[in-house]
């Protein structure tokens, strides 16, 4: 056996708590994080649109941080909890931002959706009343090619206000 | 009503007309809706391209290492399927139009004509092992002489791509009518000038991803893909693999955008076909970021002569097109250059026009539709005349625009490209546009900021669009059939042949079925994208999922709604059913309330007791309809000219920048859109189309540019170096909507699909002309680059 082929036949166990349950996989070392979440766990809802960092559609949360998971290899992320836009709804009530997202007509397409609803829940984690300049730079490192970021910002708003008026879940 | 032609359709309706939210949304923004790349079919194989390092040469390309590493199931090359396979069907054929015959082999068989382009397809197990032995691939290149830039490559010693064609034009001809060059001797003056438009990219955020799986018990193959035409592309599947179209099941599952990038006619689409035949176990490809930014669009030239009379009319028009097409392709992509010149007049009165345009094959990538489809040519074209004509007669802009527009009186109005614009109010368009525009406030600002030292400029974009096509020979066609059907619960089912690309037209086709049948949205649920099960159709091209889907759903419905009359007459024991509306969930008599049925009980009496309730009913809750467009001839008429679109949106939009001048950036100060694409089904939903149609404008006026360096290698790969608009970069816009419905639809319904890009540009591009006014420095190519309007300004009189 050629060195490459060792490569090829190696696999790690990589272990994550994944949109709240605890799950373990083989995964290929080289693997980035989201080819990981997709391929080897099955969780579909973070995309690779560009892989280079660039577009935001494969972001999720890890460790409470929202994180572009095509620049993270996926055995860096260990013993890791992951959230991703499957797990934000709990008990299938939409979280805050998801609801505003479909409310608002936030997306056509619906590729960008992981990034741009990350994103904006990071935001108003931050910020409870951000105004129409802090939601586009809060959303400015995902790109969305079908809405003109309009309705997008909409969204944000929408959901700004109404976690203000009703407390967050738990 | 003759039968077939397109009734109107045009009562007041509850939800047709209301901004519903899309019935799945719910699905999408919990990550739960299924793209092609989310499907894993057990025992799939993962294709991945060898692609070429050069622009032009002889190939050999020799497999033997990389079949030996691991979990290599098969490499093949465009010599080990040459015996086997021929070219793969085109999408449209430039040959009826007296263009060039289009070879495009799934993988070339002896030569490159592109960097980037696939010469081998290695299959693996996983995607890594299929990754590694691409590197095992060795190709020999024999480097032949390249070309990149069109006019070189008319040059009469240009390297050919095509040596059988004896030159690189694929396609060219003239449009239009009169006598220009007469026109322009008669009138006060005349303008020269050039427009470039640099190489854009449809980039939708998912790529292509392309699926076959070959059933060898069955002997059917089932493709699953990024595809916007899963009819038309089941048919061009068949016909190249040889197989019966009913052998061929196309499913489109959602897709992640298309902006006509996943029209058909691309080669992964049949590579993937003839590989799972050969494996008998599914195949399949997940194109890169890189790759998709291998077909491009515009990088065109357009030199032109425009004349006017002093009272601002433009007298003449005549103008010479040359499109930078890269390499050919099956996609039909050509198209725009045709479209793009029949629509150039715009909606404006031109007496005597003429283009004269050429497509023009080079060592880039090939062409890719984009939408608007090559119709920003004309857009750019007009606007950029009707400012000249403004600076030359000291008119204002806008009362150069309002004197040569087609009234509304005129319509249907030909145009001299032979088009019939169906209806219209372009004045109105301007009048609600300087309700939200202060102009005379706007250049008493841009005064004052020019005393400041500041660069303002106003600028103005008009477009008007053909859509819904028709092409005579070609499985792009403006009618689609949709299948409505209720079940003995008084559940509905839409199936209809238009596919959705993201846009909302699914959930607006359920609302305008809804509506006519009486139930709540929720009783009502719809099928599209696959073969299988589908009425034919077109899928979304050309702007027409509402116009033709919608249409044809509303026939359906109507049929429905019709019987459930009948029936509901019959058991409420009313003489005549015409009496009877289906209104909340019941049929009930009109003014009587009281006396009525719940729509699911009649429903479920017609399929179960019929033979007492409605023995005279044939017993069936379900209609298969579409309809002919009235306005579409292809019969050609004395000048040889045919009429192949349905609807003729248009929209004005007024564009406030601020130039830098000394970083060159442009910045949008505003963007006043006002559009008019007749009656809005769910007017959220179109205004979404615009919204995200002048963001794709945005950047192919200031940022998006495919490059390449003379060796012909893409310097623009990622989103690193092609630069989309991010949210941070474009402005809240302004957006009003006039309706005028079109007197041809089932609907008033017109194209929402293309609009707001080609506007954009020309308002941007003049905004920019005019916030430079003052430098005597003007700009006349797209993208408005920093480094290009540095280049003006340093041009000019600073």
């Amino acid at each position: 056996m050629s060195t490459n082929e060792q490569v090829h036949s190696i696999s790690t166990r990589l272990s994550l708590n994944l949109d709240g349950t605890d799950r373990t996989a083989d995964v290929d070392p080289r693997s980035l994080l989201v080819e990981a979440l997709r391929d080897d766990f099955g969780v579909t809802a973070p995309k690779i649109g560009c892989a280079t960092g660039d577009c935001g559609a494969c972001t999720s949360r890890v460790d409470g941080q929202i994180t572009k998971t095509c620049l993270r290899l996926a055995v860096s992320a260990e013993g890791s909890q992951i959230v991703t836009t499957q797990g934000l709804a709990e008990d299938g009530q939409l979280d805050v931002v998801q609801q505003a997202f479909w409310d608002e007509q936030a997306f056509q397409c619906g590729f960008c959706l992981s990034g741009m609803i990350f994103a904006a829940s990071e935001l108003l984690a931050e910020n409870p009343d951000p105004s129409d300049q802090d939601i586009r730079w809060a959303i400015s490192g995902n790109l969305c090619r079908c809405t003109g970021y309009e309705a997008i910002v909409a969204a944000v708003r929408t959901a700004a206000v109404r976690q203000r008026e009703i407390p967050q879940r738990g | 009503m003759s039968h077939g032609t397109a009734p109107h359709l045009d009562e007041a309706r509850p939800l047709a007309g209301s901004s519903v939210r899309r019935h799945d949304g719910d699905a999408y923004v919990t990550g739960r809706i299924g793209y092609t790349d989310d499907l894993s079919l057990p025992g799939t194989a993962h294709v991945v391209l060898v692609r070429s390092d050069v622009p032009h040469a002889r190939i050999t390309v020799d497999v033997r290492d990389a079949l030996t590493r691991p979990g290599v199931l098969t490499v093949a090359t465009g010599r080990s399927l040459a015996g086997e396979f021929g070219p793969i069907p085109n999408a449209m054929d430039p040959v009826p139009t007296g263009g060039q015959p289009l070879e495009i082999h799934v993988l070339p068989i002896d030569k490159v004509v592109y960097v980037g382009q696939p010469v081998a397809a290695v299959v693996a197990e996983s995607l890594a092992q299929a990754l590694s032995a691409a590197a095992d691939v060795q190709v020999h290149y024999e480097p032949l002489p390249h070309v990149l830039d069109p006019e070189a490559a008319l040059a009469a010693d240009a390297p050919l791509l095509y040596e059988s064609w004896g030159s690189n034009v694929m396609l060219s001809g003239t449009v239009g009518s009169g006598d220009a060059e007469a026109a322009a001797a008669r009138s006060a003056g005349v303008i020269h000038g050039t427009l470039r438009t640099g190489r854009g990219a449809p980039v939708p955020m998912e790529p292509r991803a392309y699926c076959a799986d070959w059933d060898a018990r069955t002997r059917r193959l089932t493709w699953y893909g990024t595809t916007q035409a899963p009819h038309p592309l089941r048919h061009a599947i068949a016909e190249f693999l040889g197989l019966r179209e009913r052998d061929v099941r196309v499913v489109a599952p959602p897709v992640g955008g298309s902006f006509g990038f996943k029209n058909f006619g691309h080669p992964e689409e049949y590579l993937v076909c003839v590989l799972a035949l050969g494996l008998a176990r599914p195949v399949q490809w997940i194109e890169d970021r890189a790759s998709t930014l291998r077909y491009g669009a515009r990088d065109s030239r357009i030199d032109y002569t425009a004349s006017y009379d002093d009272d601002g009319r433009v007298t003449s028009v005549a103008c010479d097109m040359v499109a930078n097409h890269g390499a050919a392709s099956a996609t039909g992509a050509f198209g725009m250059a045709f479209a793009g010149s029949l629509a150039m007049p715009s909606g404006y009165q031109v007496p005597d026009f003429r283009c004269d345009y050429r497509v023009v094959v080079t060592n880039k990538g090939p062409w890719s539709p984009l939408r608007p489809f090559g119709k920003e040519a004309g857009v750019l074209l007009m606007e950029t005349v009707m400012d000249a004509v403004a600076r030359r007669t000291g008119l204002d802009p806008l009362e150069v625009r309002r004197r040569n527009w087609v009234k509304v009186d005129q319509f249907p109005y030909v145009t001299t490209t032979g088009l019939e614009l169906d209806s219209g109010d372009y004045e109105g368009l301007l009048d609600k546009a300087l309700t939200v525009m202060d102009y005379a406030a706007f250049r008493e600002e841009q005064t004052r900021a020019r005393e400041q030292g500041r660069y303002l400029g106003l600028g103005i974009g008009f477009e008007v669009l053909p859509e819904g096509a028709d092409i005579p020979g070609a499985l792009i066609g403006a009618s689609d059939i949709s299948t409505v059907r209720m079940s003995p619960s008084g559940d509905v089912t839409v199936l209809t042949g238009v596919t959705s690309p993201g846009n909302g037209n699914d959930t607006a086709i359920m609302q305008i079925v809804a509506d006519r049948l009486g139930v709540a949205m929720d009783s009502v649920s719809i099928v599209q994208g696959d073969t299988d099960v589908c009425p034919f159709g077109f899928g979304n091209v050309s702007s027409r999922g509402i116009l033709t889907g919608g249409g044809s759903a509303a026939l359906a419905a109507d049929d429905v709604a019709a019987k459930l009359r009948q029936v509901g007459a019959s058991m409420l024991h009313v003489d005549d059913a015409e009496r009877l509306v289906l209104r909340d969930g019941f049929v009930s008599v009109d003014g009587d309330p009281e006396q009525a049925l719940p729509i699911a009980v009649v429903a479920h009496a017609l399929y179960t007791v019929g033979y007492i309730v409605a023995p005279d009913v044939e017993p069936t809750l379900e209609s298969t309809r579409t309809f002919r467009m009235r306005n579409i001839r292809h019969h050609a008429d004395d000048e040889g000219k045919i009429m192949p679109f349905s609807t003729f949106s248009n929209g004005i939009y007024l564009s406030v920048v601020e130039v830098d001048i000394d970083t060159g950036v442009v910045d949008i100060l505003r963007h006043v859109m006002v559009h008019d694409c007749g009656v809005m089904i769910n007017p959220r939903f179109v205004t979404g189309q615009f919204t995200g149609g002048v963001v794709n404008g945005i950047g192919a006026a200031l940022t998006e540019e495919v490059l390449h360096d003379r060796e012909g290698r893409q310097l623009s790969a990622g989103f690193k170096t092609f630069l989309l608009p991010r949210a941070s970069d474009v402005p809240a816009f302004e957006i009003q909507h006039q309706v005028t419905p079109s007197p041809f639809t089932p609907l008033g319904t017109k194209g929402a699909g293309e609009g707001g890009v080609a506007c954009t540009m020309a308002s941007l591009l003049n905004a920019v002309n005019d916030a430079l006014s003052p430098l005597g420095a003007s700009i006349n190519e797209l993208p408005a680059v920093p480094h290009r309007v540095l280049a003006a300004i340093g041009g000019g009189e600073r």
